[in-house]
């Protein structure tokens, strides 16, 4: 039962956080209602038909009257059928246009929040709210709605129609009726303790899968086979052991719900007997009470089930409106707004050109999720064209720096100058737009090779684009794989090689022409010699731009206007590379290990 | 006996399995039957006992309508009782039918002891076809992850990783579900139909003929519906794992997408998906409905005819009002089964997909172990001679390797440099075998042997080999370091860590030596994920050590430091060295240089650089002093 915080009980399953997304089907969910409603008032009055067969043609040995009889089912009939094909329609429709619209607010709201979300929630965790809470959340008010009305809607019309036809008789079910209730209640919170876990250990074996799989190579170098089979092993016994529990549990609750319902069968015959033999009810009327004590515990089954989804729902709301309640950290003034429009209708008309002036000016900053200050009053005039160089141990906090230029992050205090102007007064999109930036672990989209250079520039020619592939010696690999632009780069860039992905995200990059170009470690996994021909392609594009990169080799990295030496997060030094080798310091000493290779 | 039988089949498994290990060609397993038979070893016999008991409960929940007939016309009624004969004995021994009259309640207890026992056989139908469905999916799921671990890595790199994951899992739980519910369901829902039947042509055969023609037009109404939706289904499938990509993407490439000021158009592309993802399912849907619909009116005028058939029967004194009623329960039971069966049919050809799809990874031929495979010293001199390789898959582009020969004298250390895809890594992967050397393309020796004659198991547990991109397993650090050899002891791998320059960072972590990587070792940089592999594989001690790359996300001092340590510590062990940084590999007893997959230099740091070539020229570049003027080239 642990986990099961009560935190979560909202007044009717947290739906009317819904709403907005709910109103513009209101018309058509009332509808469909309405429609479930009739459709198992319907299903009760069935009996009867049976009741009047009995009562009358049987009893009275007579045929009269048959063919208003048929007339009349089959027309009750045929409304049905109508009523189930349109509520069922309505239905599905209803849960796959909310699982539009909410899949469509979730991605659109993460679309505009800021990067300390993402740092602070894992990429699995938001996919599964993007995707499968909208799906829990679209199936609870349809289906789950609806299937509770009608089976709501069939237990009460079932148990009216026997107080109306003998009080004693339905008084005698009704008690058994709530018994079950009871039990069902009883057994149904254990079973989804049971099934919870079900699930856990289930993502656990996936796990499991994927790690044997992904780290086959590493497995078989290590000699671990055995070791990794035994631990899987242990694992899939547990699954084993808790789902056998689970069937049984569920399989005893499923005996005991018949069992009960034959009960009810049971004191429908013991008790109706008397009474019928007696002539205080008729046959027919048996008959009836015996159809429902038959057929009222799968209703009252379903409503169980169906509150307990709806109760469950309540996580999957509580979390999705979460997401679309988190602020950005960073975000455009509605003035700002008003002007250079947002992330999805920008104003570009009102744009003014990017010149590529840089200045940090009195920046204090401090992650959002963290504890002390990073930088503390920190002021840098980086004019137009100048090449900053960012050295430093790794996760010494290299990118901060980058992440305040690209207004990832905003400062804590202080201001951040483009083109003399603070940062904030232009969007985000403005800045982004001439941003060029190479990461360090490349990304690549699925799709062709074409598509992903594009992605900055999507109208590109393919002339511009083998020209960018050119300048960064990235050219040879595409002419060597064979569907040349067209070949397809597989999810993540799969296909390729980390150095291959670099290369040409480094192509994409240029070919989008930006004002800014940021390097971020693009060097790491690029041989020497590779590494060469992109310094040469750097030399040419980044005259005329204003460029911040990270390296780690300090030869890379020699020719840089300002060099900026970080450590535990905070810049120590700054100067050219004469300056700090002069002074002999800590660039001095790092400078002086890579030469010689020794500590 | 049993146990000799069962000894002589675990043989005959054995010998069959080494038979396919010889020859790669011949498939583990001829068809899906047979797969499935495999599977089932050890809980057939369950799922037998569970469809017993399913029958049994099918049988006794027959007999309700009968007593009920009995009841009504008999008991209330006062018609003359008809039973078999024993049963009638038995009325007659306790005072006969007026016996009964004065007391409803037995009627009440026998209706209440019949479902009393009917429960219990329903349980036991569960309970047992869970405990076969568990064992059953236990069996496939162990069975699939050993035998992965002994696929060869060429396999992997021609699947990928999502679609075996599919396979073991949504396959999996597939054919799981179609044996102990599927299958259970369908012989359940024949059993029942047959005994309904039977039991309504024992009270009236005509009727029963007329009501029974509904059940062939339902079923096969059924069928054929959702066989021609199932590629409907599919395609819903489909585009949904697309839509699901198109997030997953973008929020692995939120960095990309920002810094190009994408969103608009990454929005759009998901918002269209969406929309014709959810168009897809509306007219599904739409179609499901009209389905649902006409199996509803089909039903409703099956009860009609039902009802109205009994009354005429009734009426003209064929059968009695009790049997009416009897019948019509008979009817009711009816209805579901034969709704459903014509889906749990169809559903059999999705089963069969499925198991077709782990016939593929089962019928994938496993990594050779040579015959009589040999054992010996691995402390000896490994020699690489005329040695060309080409990875499967890649005929026209160039060899990876191309006559590639040298020597490394044990307890030596060789240093390899060369450009990326010049063939350093694929020297490593030939030594551990990983992939295997083709016959005719040259040979690898360690001492006098071949490596194709020693046995893979032991050369890999000879040779330690750091991956360029170390791989963590999802436990703590001292577990992930521990891998291979969990009996080691605590001094070992505090050595390891030490060599492995890992210990100021472990001493760092809150929890030290019991921190959790997280999945591939997310939480770790990419430095300390390296450092942790070579403890990893330092712990082991082994007599051939292989670093590929493996230094690279470190920073040069740290680099140094290791280095230092491993020539002091690991003095005797022979070491191969793979770099990008020549200050990574200038202290190597020799060195080569890998161009292209050919050797284009070979010989110490000092003759290396001499000499003027390649080698030279990356040291040039790679310590490039401020006053030479080359490094001024590399950024304006």
């Amino acid at each position: 039962m642990n986990g099961q915080k009560k935190s979560t009980s909202l007044p009717f399953f947290g739906i009317p956080k819904l709403f907005p997304c709910l109103r513009p089907y209101r018309g058509t969910i009332i509808f469909m209602i309405t429609l479930g409603f009739l459709s198992s008032l319907i299903d009760a009055i069935y009996p009867l038909f049976n009741r009047y067969a009995l009562d009358h043609f049987v009893k009275e040995k007579t045929l009269l009257g048959l063919p208003a009889f048929i007339g009349l089912f089959l027309t009750i009939l045929v409304f049905q059928v109508l009523i189930n094909y349109r509520s069922a329609y309505d239905c599905g429709r209803i849960e796959m246009m909310t699982d539009r619209d909410l899949r469509n607010a979730a991605f659109r709201h993460l679309q505009t929040l800021s990067f300390s979300y993402y740092n602070q929630n894992s990429v699995g965790y938001i996919h599964a709210r993007v995707i499968s809470d909208t799906g829990k959340i679209g199936e609870a008010v349809s289906w789950r709605m609806m299937d509770s009305v009608w089976n709501g809607a069939y237990i009460v019309s079932a148990v009216l129609v026997m107080l109306t036809l003998n009080i004693r008789l339905a008084a005698a079910v009704l008690l058994l009726l709530a018994a079950a209730t009871v039990l069902i209640l009883l057994f149904q919170r254990k079973l989804i303790a049971l099934n919870r876990r079900i699930r856990e250990q289930n993502s656990v074996i996936t796990g499991g899968f994927n790690e044997g799989i992904t780290g086959s190579a590493t497995i078989r170098i290590l000699a671990a086979e055995k070791l990794m089979q035994q631990d899987f092993e242990a694992e899939t016994e547990k699954m084993r052991r808790i789902s056998v529990r689970t069937v049984r549990f569920s399989a005893l609750l499923a005996s005991i719900v018949t069992l009960m319902s034959a009960l009810m069968l049971a004191v429908v015959l013991a008790q109706g007997g008397r009474l019928t033999e007696s002539r205080i009810i008729e046959i027919g009327t048996l008959s009836v009470f015996m159809s429902y004590a038959l057929g009222m515990i799968e209703p009252l089954q379903n409503v169980i089930a169906d509150i307990s989804a709806l109760i469950a729902i309540q996580a999957n709301i509580e979390r999705l409106t979460r997401l679309l309640a988190e602020q950005s950290d960073v975000s455009d003034s509605p003035e700002v707004i008003e002007r250079y429009g947002d992330t999805f209708h920008p104003k570009r008309e009102n744009w003014e050109p990017l010149q590529g002036d840089i200045e940090f000016r009195d920046v204090t900053f401090r992650y959002p999720d963290g504890e002390e200050n990073i930088m503390e009053h920190f002021d840098l005039k980086v004019p137009y064209g100048t090449n900053v160089a960012i050295v430093g141990e790794t996760g010494a906090g290299k990118s901060t720096l980058v992440n305040l230029v690209c207004r990832f992050y905003e400062p804590t205090e202080g201001q951040l100058l483009i083109d003399g102007r603070d940062a904030r007064e232009r969007s985000q999109l403005w800045l982004h737009s001439s941003l060029g930036y190479v990461l360090q672990s490349p990304h690549l989209f699925s799709g062709s090779v074409r598509d992903n250079l594009r992605y900055g520039k999507p109208d590109a020619t393919d002339d511009e684009i083998w020209d960018a592939l050119r300048l960064v010696a990235a050219d040879g690999i595409v002419r060597a794989m064979e569907g040349g632009l067209d070949s397809e780069v597989g999810e993540g860039g799969s296909m390729l090689s980390v150095g291959e992905k670099q290369l040409l995200s480094f192509a994409r990059a240029l070919l989008a022409d930006p004002k800014l170009l940021i390097l971020d470690e693009a060097t790491a996994s690029i041989d020497t010699l590779t590494e060469k021909a992109i310094q040469n392609a750097i030399s040419v594009v980044t005259k005329g731009r204003t460029s911040f990169i990270i390296a780690h080799r300090l030869s890379t990295i020699t020719g840089a206007d300002i060099i900026l030496v970080v450590a535990d997060g905070r810049i120590i030094e700054r100067g050219t590379h004469e300056e700090l080798l002069h002074r002999g310091t800590v660039y001095y000493n790092m400078y002086m290990t890579q030469l010689s290779g020794n500590a | 006996m049993y146990r000799h039988a069962r000894g002589l089949r675990a043989r005959l498994f054995f010998s069959i399995l080494y038979a396919m290990t010889e020859k790669n060609q011949t498939p583990r397993f001829r068809s899906g039957p047979s797969l499935i038979r495999f599977f089932l070893r050890g809980s057939l016999h369950d799922f037998l006992f569970s469809i017993l008991f399913a029958s049994l409960v099918s049988l006794l929940d027959m007999l309700n309508p009968r007593i009920i007939s009995f009841a009504v016309d008999s008991v209330i009624g006062n018609l003359k009782p008809v039973l078999p004969a024993p049963l009638m004995d038995a009325l007659n021994g306790i005072g006969g039918i007026s016996y009964l009259k004065s007391r409803f309640y037995l009627i009440g207890l026998l209706v209440a002891g019949v479902a009393l026992l009917a429960a219990v056989c329903r349980y036991l139908f569960h309970a047992l076809n869970a405990r076969g469905a568990e064992k059953l999916v236990k069996r496939m799921r162990d069975t699939l992850y050993a035998h992965l671990q002994k696929l060869p890595q060429s396999w992997y790199g021609e699947n990928s990783t999502g679609d075996i994951i599919q396979r073991c899992t949504s396959d999996v739980d597939l054919i799981k579900t179609f044996l102990s519910e599927r299958l259970t369901e369908l012989i359940r829902m024949i059993v029942l139909i047959v005994m309904a039947v039977s039991f309504m042509a024992s009270i009236s055969p005509r009727m029963t003929f007329f009501s029974s023609l509904f059940i062939p037009v339902v079923v096969l109404f059924g069928l054929i519906f959702h066989v021609k939706i199932s590629g409907a289904f599919m395609k819903v499938d489909v585009e949904e794992g697309k839509l699901s990509a198109i997030v997953q993407e973008n929020l692995t490439g939120v960095r990309v997408v920002r810094a190009f000021g994408r969103e608009q158009f990454e929005r759009t592309r998901f918002e269209d998906h969406n929309t014709l993802y959810t168009n897809h399912w509306v007219r599904l849907i739409n179609i499901l409905s009209v389905y649902w619909s006409i199996g509803d009116l089909l039903t409703g005028l099956q009860l009609l005819l039902v009802t109205v058939l009994g009354a005429v029967f009734c009426v003209r004194g064929r059968i009695t009002a009790g049997e009416y009623i009897a019948f019509v329960s008979y009817n009711a039971m009816l209805t579901w089964p034969v709704r459903a069966m014509g889906r749990t049919i169809s559903d059999m050809s999705k089963a069969g997909i499925s198991v077709g799809r782990l016939l593929y990874i089962m019928n994938a031929s496993p990594e050779e172990e040579p015959v009589d495979a040999l054992t010996p010293p691995l402390d000896r001199t490994i020699t690489f001679s005329h040695v060309s390789f080409r990875y499967p898959g890649s005929a026209g582009e160039a060899e990876a390797l191309h006559d590639v020969s040298f020597e490394i004298p044990a307890g030596t250390t060789l240093g390899i440099i060369g450009s990326t895809g010049s063939g350093k890594t694929t020297v490593a992967r030939l030594l551990e075998k990983l992939w295997p050397l083709e016959p005719g393309c040259g040979s690898i020796t360690i001492g006098e042997n071949d490596i194709r004659d020693i046995s893979t198991s032991y050369l890999r547990q000879g040779i330690g080999l750091v991956m360029q991109e170390p791989y963590l397993f999802s436990r703590t650090l001292s577990e992930n370091i521990r891998v291979s050899s969990p009996s080691s002891t605590d001094r070992d791998l505090r050595r390891a860590v030490r060599i492995a320059s890992l210990e100021e960072t472990i001493d760092h972590f809150p929890q030290g030596y019991d921190t959790f990587v997280g999945e591939r070792g997310v939480t770790l940089s990419g430095g300390q994920k390296q450092r942790a592999a070579i403890a990893q594989m330092l712990i082991r001690k082994t007599p051939v050590m292989i670093f590929d790359d493996s230094l690279s996300a470190v920073d040069a001092g740290t680099d140094a430091r290791i280095r230092e340590a491993l020539k002091t510590e690991t003095a005797g062990a022979t070491v191969i060295l793979i770099a990008h940084r020549i200050s990574t590999v200038m202290d190597a007893d020799q060195i080569i240089v890998l161009d292209g997959g050919r050797i284009a230099e070979r010989g110490t740091h000092a003759s290396l650089v001499a000499e003027g070539g390649i080698y030279a020229k990356t040291w040039r570049l790679q310590t490039a002093a401020p006053a030479s003027g080359e490094g001024k080239g590399g950024i304006a």
